[in-house]
């Protein structure tokens, strides 16, 4: 399995990537981590004269905390935000997600990045980003533009992002007291599975226990990361409990929009969704109490 | 565009040109030969090119070498300082981390980074790190023990060269004590012999071979399941810079190959006719493998497509496409046995229940892609470099195809990484590599891509299993009748075989007074289905162990006990004229029901919690070879009648004393594909010459050097090509005693040896180095050289069609107990706890048998409930590959305990049997009853889904409910 021929060009700086990408459109393709562009070369499942490597650009590495918001580089690695000591301490429903991520060849190359912006519809940072609110800031040489990541994904492998802009980072803000996430996500295998299908939920609860708001995200389902509107409204301003949760996340089910392939039929991933939405909010909200003791 | 590159690699700076577009493997392995980083998938889903790049593991495969030229490279070669192995290297070869091989370079190297980052790592931690590497061989049993008990290994280093030493307190799941009949190198649990090559990345591969001139082949597959082959333009692809040669249907023999004689049907390429997707129908050789691959895609086919069918039943259905001419309705093989009065059998039944099982399509996914180098010599001889676990037998079919003499042929089998059968037959690469390198006059590689591997197939047959058991009052077996229709493929392949042998094998097991078996194996439009590892036995074993357990809930009886009262019993005959010698089959039931507190845990753990149990025996090698007559070109040879005897030995070995009398080298055909044949036969041989097993050498990888042995399957090396090398031995130490018996002034029958001193048997004290007798015999003599061979016995099997497949000199036995836990609600089920006992004879290599153990739970209860190839309605696979296809992980995997009961089997080599396939017998039956025991459910349909067993509950319920209405 040999990679079609292309040319490579090493980039420094952001202004030079985007550049080149303005000059060879769509026969050229963003190089980060290399765990899905290389893969998808290889199966021919996308095609490319240029690969522009941005792994030398400085800046797009590693994570700043400012006290209220996480920015994570674009070219933060999987296993850099699963080890960052902030993420550890302040954004640690991100690791539900890191952990069931891959293998550690993998995680060890593949970027964050590189994860949202190949919007495939069954990543797993997307759902628990978007659960905590995240935005992807776009950069582009008249600026840099912030967008929220459930915007970001328009369909399967396919972005907001234009054609001259490179995904620089993500912003994540802290969630205030009361607030809690987490993503669960079934996967046929333990180890280095695809997620066949996944739920990440975040609630924000009141000081007298009652859901004040909501976000139920659900991976793998549908062509993109979806938010399970009305799911997510069943749960708004109720109290929080076991027969809510199987109520919203039956609704969530309704919602999903799944397809059937080698790894299971539509209908099992509706059922897989009413199981895995009940445990994610079970466990956000877990999550959510102890921030408000 | 090319340019030069400096990588820093193993501490060095390396300079090379490179391709903008190559990936790190490639330049590692061409550019810098430094093969310990393997090639299995090429998109990063094996694991075997893991590397450390800034000491954390990466995929090779995944990572452009052009753009890590800042990173520092650590590949296995730089793992060992010069001779001396590391300490994870030392656990690895100690602890039976090692079997193939394949998968150990990457394996060793994320543990390193584990060990680095994490010197006392949890169990979690371990299986974390690991579960990027997929082994298919040891069930990670020995890769846990040696990480986990790295530290041992920290001291005082045992060097590369000195692996032999081991302690004997190996106590891992391990029961085993050798018994007063176990001598110096037998019964011991010796490290593999090639193990410190594998974990240093030293073994080699056909892969790894770069022959001087070499070109490189590639085979393109029809895209279609059925159709007519019109026309195929190569002209676009020869035209390509770089191509050498184009070759396609009209370039290769008419003769048409296979494994059964009767039924040989396939050509090298396609004729005019393909019959499933990847069928072969062109073949190119170009100065890369990349232009190759590139040709492929110019080579023009024009196809009339016709309907094709998939489905066993309906291939034998009026009017279904007809894929063979020859082969009537479809039927390639039927089988129509009956042994006593079945159907007396169950009028007089106390309960007689039917039931319907289905399996999967199982793949054997060695790690180790399927590769072929030929080359000719300038005196016409043919030299094949083979991934193959049947030199022998790839020789002989080369034979028929070429139409050149055996003696012609020299079939070199390079270190094998796994075979499981799908190793077992001669490939499209071996006959196309032959047939380019003739014309090109330069050696030809060729190498399966992970796609290639599940369309060349040669997987287990998916059978259709129709049973009905009919039992007493106490549950003794009254009768039993099987219907089975095996999915074929497209070809012949192993299948009249495995169409008898998913008869014959099972009332080995337990006493059937009556018996039946109609077997169909139907011809589908899909890669044809071969030999894996139980040959044609385990879904048949799974489907009867489900279906005993369940006669055994109806009665009442508990199912341990139903098979107690059954249970095979020592030298019987089976009612089907299987001889049965040592069986104890009876202890491993009670050993392990004790082992794993079977009477606390039956029906009484709580709710998604079970425990199931399955048994299961094999043959100790196949009674007959798989061709008639002698060995001699197939075409020279009339039809021959069968006789009930071998007509040449099936195993033969040499064994030739270096000068000095201080080594012996062993030369025996038999196959070492990471099973440890090389490691047995080293300890039988040192054995019955009377020296330690460090002073061996075996070579078993050429056919020039060694005697004819049919190879590894049908799990006959322990057996049979022991017998040969015990009896080599045997022979060297004969022209010994006159020599022997003269310097000790004792009769010559009073001789002994015992590891490398001789001497009389009751005057042990006075004794003379072995060494010093071999001298003396050399320097009367000339070589010291003696030989052995091993025909198995005559007469075996009855006198009715297809008696013949199931014989064996001896049959293994074994039960194991399976614990799980299934989420009720997502169905997933975690397989927890495997306890196995087996009675594989007495064990060579207690190390080695809990290694194939081991590695047996792991396969077997991944095919239980994960693995399926998957096809569309137009005989293409869905899943291709091993994020499609998939094989469990070292998360996955389970605890397993595996323990031996004392046995001793006259007809084997120090008492030995079979245990390569025997021990995956007993696991599908088991995972699946200890899933319909968490469950309540009977998933009888493979594998075992989280989506069957929610479907199946969920059945389940609502029958619940109007039955309780009805009250």
């Amino acid at each position: 399995m040999y990679l079609p021929a292309a040319e490579l060009h090493q980039t420094t700086t952001l202004s030079e990537a985007s550049a080149l990408l303005q000059r060879y459109g769509p026969s050229a393709r963003l190089l980060a981590g290399g765990t899905d562009l290389l893969v998808d070369l290889k199966a021919k499942r996308v095609e490319a004269d240029h690969i522009i490597s941005i792994n030398r650009i400085e800046g797009l590495k590693g994570l700043v905390f400012d006290d209220t918001t996480l920015r994570i580089g674009a070219l933060t690695t999987i296993t850099a935000l699963d080890e960052s000591a902030v993420v550890r301490e302040r954004f640690s429903p991100i690791l539900d997600a890191t952990q069931c991520m891959a293998v550690r060849q993998v995680r060890n190359l593949a970027t964050v990045g590189g994860n949202l912006a190949s919007a495939v519809p069954c990543a797993d940072l997307p759902p628990i980003l978007i659960a905590l609110n995240a935005s992807v800031a776009l950069w582009s040489d008249t600026g840099e533009r912030l967008l929220p990541l459930n915007e970001f994904f328009i369909g399967p492998r396919r972005t907001a992002r234009s054609e001259s802009e490179i995904l620089s980072g993500v912003v994540v803000p802290e969630g205030s007291p009361g607030f809690g996430a987490a993503y669960i996500r079934f996967g046929l295998r333990e180890g280095n599975a695809i997620a066949v299908a996944a739920a990440a939920a975040g609630v924000q609860l009141a000081t007298d226990g009652t859901i004040d708001d909501a976000r139920l995200v659900l991976g793998a389902v549908s062509p993109i990361p979806k938010i399970a509107t009305a799911a997510s409204q069943i749960l708004i301003g109720a109290k929080p409990t076991p027969e809510l949760f199987t109520d919203a996340a039956h609704r969530a089910a309704e919602e999903s929009d799944p397809i059937s392939d080698v790894r299971g039929t539509a209908t099992f991933r509706r059922e897989l969704v009413s199981v895995l939405a009940a445990r994610a909010i079970t466990k956000a909200c877990q999550r959510a109490q102890e921030t408000t003791r | 565009m090319s340019s030069a590159l400096t990588l820093s690699v193993n501490g060095q700076n390396r300079t090379v040109v490179v391709e903008p577009f190559d990936t790190l493997v490639d330049v590692l392995r061409d550019r810098l030969h430094l093969t310990g980083t393997k090639k299995g998938c090429g998109v990063g889903d094996c694991g075997v090119c893991t590397v450390l790049l800034d000491g954390r593991p990466v995929n090779a495969c995944l990572v452009l070498a052009a753009d890590v030229a800042d990173q520092e490279i650590k590949t296995i070669e730089g793992v060992a300082d010069g001779s001396e192995l590391t300490a994870i290297q030392k656990a690895f070869v100690n602890e039976g981390g090692v079997q193939c091989g394949f998968c150990t370079p990457g394996m060793v190297l994320s543990a390193t980074a584990l060990l680095e980052e994490n010197p006392q790592p949890s169990t979690n931690d371990i299986k974390d790190a690991l579960a990027g590497n997929l082994c298919r061989c040891t069930g990670y049993s020995g890769i846990m023990r040696a990480v986990s008990r790295c530290d041992n290994y920290q001291t005082n280093g045992v060097c590369a060269k000195k692996v032999h030493a081991l302690p004997k307190q190996r106590d891992a799941g391990s029961d085993y004590r050798p018994s007063s009949k176990a001598g110096t190198s037998v019964g011991v649990p010796m490290p593999r012999v090639d193990a410190a090559d594998k974990v240093t990345g030293r073994a080699i591969y056909t892969d790894d071979i770069t022959l001087p001139n070499m070109v490189y082949g590639k085979i393109l597959g029809s895209p279609i399941a059925n159709g007519r082959v019109l026309s195929i333009d190569t002209a676009k692809a020869a035209a390509l810079p770089g191509v050498l040669a184009v070759i396609t249907g009209k370039d290769v023999p008419d003769t048409q190959y296979g494994v059964s004689p009767a039924r040989y049907d396939e050509y090298v390429l396609a004729k005019d006719r393909v019959r499933h997707v990847g069928d072969e129908v062109a073949a190119v050789a170009a100065i890369d493998e990349r232009t190759a691959e590139m040709a492929l895609e110019l080579i023009e086919v024009e196809y009339e497509e016709l309907p094709c069918v998939l489905d066993p039943y309906e291939a034998a259905a009026e009017g279904a496409p007809q894929i063979h001419d020859r082969y009537e309705r479809n039927i390639n093989t039927h089988v129509e046995q009956s042994f006593g009065d079945v159907q007396g059998g169950f009028a007089e039944s106390y309960h007689v229940r039917e039931e319907t099982f289905t399996g999967n399509h199982i793949y054997q996914s060695p790690l180790e892609p399927h590769a072929s180098i030929a080359t000719w010599d300038h005196d016409g001889t043919l030299v094949l470099y083979s991934s193959t676990q049947t030199p022998h037998y790839v020789q002989y079919m080369m034979a028929h195809v070429l139409h050149i003499p055996l003696g012609k042929i020299r079939v070199i089998r390079p270190t094998v990484g796994g075979g499981f059968g799908g190793k077992a037959e001669t490939t499209p690469l071996d006959l196309c590599a032959a047939l380019l390198s003739q014309q090109l006059g330069r050696p030809v590689k060729m190498v399966y891509s992970r796609e290639d591997m599940f369309h060349h197939g040669r997987g287990r047959h998916k059978q259709h299993m129709k049973f009905k058991l009919g039992v007493d009052r106490d549950g003794m077996i009254r009768s039993f009748e099987s219907e089975i229709y095996l999915d074929g493929g497209a070809y012949s392949s192993f299948g009249v075989a495995t169409a008898y042998y998913a008869g014959s094998v099972l009332p080995t097991l337990y006493r059937f007074p009556n018996y039946s078996y109609d077997g169909y194996r139907m011809m589908t439009n899909k890669p044809a289905a071969g030999a894996m590892r139980g040959h044609g036995v385990p879904q048949p074993r799974f489907a009867f162990e489900c279906l005993l357990s369940m006669v055994a809930d109806d009665l009442g009886i508990d199912p341990v006990e139903i098979r107690r009262i059954n249970a095979m019993t020592p030298n019987a005959m089976t009612v089907n004229e299987m001889d049965v010698g040592s069986c104890e089959f009876l202890r491993t039931l009670e050993a392990v029901s004790e082992k794993a507190s079977w009477d606390t845990k039956y029906n009484k753990l709580p709710k998604g919690k079970g425990i199931g149990i399955g048994c299961g025996g094999f043959v100790s090698g196949a009674g007959y070879c798989i061709y008639r007559g002698q060995v001699q070109l197939s075409h020279e040879k009339g039809r021959e009648p069968f006789q009930k005897k071998s007509i040449f030995p099936h195993a033969n070995a040499i064994v030739k004393i270096s000068e000095d009398g201080m080594a012996a080298v062993l030369m025996i055909g038999a196959a070492e594909i990471g099973q440890g044949s090389d490691t047995v036969l080293t300890q039988m041989c040192a054995e019955s010459l009377g020296i330690p097993a460090s002073r061996m050498r075996i070579r078993s990888e050429d056919t020039d050097i060694s005697p004819l042995d049919l190879g590894a399957y049908s799990s006959r090396v322990t057996l049979m090509a022991g017998h040969a090398v015990s009896r080599a031995g045997v022979a060297v130490f004969d022209k010994l005693r006159p020599y022997a018996a003269k310097l000790l002034d004792c009769d010559e029958s009073l001789v002994e040896a015992h590891d490398g001193i001789m001497f009389a048997r009751g005057a042990e004290a006075r004794s003379i180095a072995w060494e010093e007798v071999a001298r003396q015999y050399f320097n009367d003599h000339g070589p010291l050289v003696g030989t052995g061979a091993y025909k198995p016995p005559d007469g075996l099997g009855g006198n009715y069609k297809g008696s013949t497949v199931g014989t064996s000199p001896a049959y293994s036995f074994g039960s194991a107990v399976c614990e799980v836990s299934v989420d009720l609600e997502t169905g997933k089920v975690k397989i927890d706890q495997f306890t196995d006992y087996h009675d594989c004879g007495t064990p060579i290599n207690p190390l080695a048998v809990h290694g194939q153990v081991e590695g047996a739970v792991v396969m077997g209860a991944s095919e239980t409930v994960l693995e399926d190839v998957q096809f569309d309605d137009k005989g293409r696979i869905l899943n291709p590959n091993l994020h499609g296809y998939l094989m469990m992980t070292i998360k996955d995997a389970p605890d397993i305990f595996s323990g031996l009961v004392d046995s001793y089997e006259p007809r084997g080599p120090f008492g030995a049997k079979e245990i390569g396939e025997g021990s995956t017998l007993p696991v599908l039956g088991a995972v699946a009853h200890a899933i319909a025991n968490a469950t309540g459910v009977w998933i009888k349909d493979l594998p075992i889904t989280p989506e069957k067993i929610l479907n199946a509950l969920k059945e389940k319920k609502p029958a619940k409910v109007s039955a309780a209405t009805q009250h």
